[in-house]
């Protein structure tokens, strides 16, 4: 087997990525910025056709219980609040833009899923810990996005990472380390210098493995343990689904009692139902 | 009742729906054989029969989930974990709640 890969040579990989629509990074970089002219980006939105009507079928899906449906990007950013809209059409973009089927062995479908499912757990958890649930779920979304791009790159590599992990039954991040010298967490931190992510998001992808080091941020924390759930509920339809270590410092930061617990199982898997009958359609 | 089918009042009949079962008239002759596909003629002649409803094949049979095979599922999903290393009770707090959840266990409030 070849040598690790380079950061450099990430990096210099991340050129050749697909790029999003230029709306979709203005979006992510500004996620933190308050004084964003929503008009200006519901209209830019608005000129991509294919990213709208994904985005409005999401708005009107029972998840947001609108009584009216938004027709409009701006209607929607009316109705659901620009933070959720811009949740969405990031969401809506995302699945779209990177190409499917170049590493055999890698189900970008069940990839997706998990994101999705990620996405729609962190959402919950952030509620009932009172922390930006809008943040949670666009982290989750993002958290392995590093993994495609580690699948788009070095997608030869990335079949033997599979083969590896199938082999010796081991979560795919040892597989990652062990073959390519780096791991998913490593690319997504690339990805999201590349892409302009804000700091949080950045925190977020790399720590989603190691919620209790110094400086990783309440945000690693919601989402390490949003993935995990997602794992144990077994929601990706993954046939060797593995579910991984729960971090206990993470566990015993968000504080929830059993039945609360319960209820964000079942509010995960209605959204997840439905977001990724839309998105994967 | 049956699992396989419901009775579907007249009014909400509709071309391609399925009889789970034949359907007699009063004086118990066949007007439809079990598995016919209704057709808005065949529901107006049902109508015209004076029947009020028809048993309707359920989209998906009502199969009850099993419990043992929940069970093993989530013990394959969870093979990494130990249940008695406490150290890793986080996991196992997880397992826990993740079977109550799936096979429906009275959890106390």
């Amino acid at each position: 087997m070849s040598a690790a890969i380079e950061r450099a040579d990430l990096l210099g990989g991340v050129e050749d990525l697909p790029s999003l629509p230029a709306v979709v990074m203005e979006l992510l970089g500004s996620i933190e910025q308050e004084d964003i002219d929503i008009a200006v980006l519901a209209k830019k939105v608005s000129s991509d056709p294919a990213l709208t009507a994904k985005t409005l079928r999401l708005a009107n899906s029972s998840a947001y219980g609108l009584q009216v449906k938004a027709t409009t990007i701006q209607q929607a950013m009316t109705f659901l609040g620009f933070q959720a809209t811009r949740n969405l059409i990031t969401t809506a973009a995302l699945t779209g833009c990177f190409p499917a089927g170049r590493c055999p062995g890698f189900n970008d479908k069940a990839f997706w899923r998990h994101s999705i499912a990620t996405a729609a757990c962190a959402r919950a958890l952030a509620r009932r810990v009172r922390f930006n649930a809008d943040y949670a779920f666009t982290a989750g979304l993002l958290h392995d996005i590093g993994r495609l791009v580690l699948v788009t790159r070095f997608p030869e590599r990335y079949q033997a990472v599979l083969s590896l992990r199938d082999r010796n039954d081991s979560e795919l991040i040892e597989a990652e380390r062990s073959l390519l010298g780096i791991d998913h967490v490593d690319a997504g931190v690339a990805l999201a210098e590349h892409w302009h992510f804000s700091d949080t998001m950045r925190q977020a992808i790399a720590f989603h493995h190691a919620p209790e080091a110094t400086g990783a941020g309440f945000l690693a924390t919601i989402v390490h343990v949003a993935s995990a759930v997602v794992h144990a509920l077994d929601l990706a339809g993954n046939p060797d689904e593995l579910a991984p270590r729960v971090s206990s410092v993470a566990w015993t930061a968000l504080g929830l009692t059993e039945e609360a617990w319960l209820q964000v199982f079942h509010e995960t898997e209605l959204q997840y139902e439905e977001m990724s009958a839309i998105l994967m359609a | 009742m049956s699992d396989r089918y419901e009775l579907v009042p007249l009014a909400h009949l509709y071309p391609g729906m399925v009889l789970g079962d034949a359907l007699l008239d009063a004086q118990g002759h066949v007007l439809l054989a079990e598995g016919a596909v209704l057709s808005e003629a065949s529901i107006l002649s049902l109508a015209r029969h004076g029947v009020g409803a028809a048993p309707i094949l359920r989209p998906h049979p009502v199969a009850e989930p099993d419990p043992s095979a929940i069970q093993a599922r989530l013990d394959h999903v969870f093979r990494h974990n130990d249940r008695d290393d406490h150290a890793d009770w986080a996991t196992g707090l997880l397992r826990r709640y993740v079977e109550d959840y799936r096979l429906a266990r009275e959890v106390a409030p």
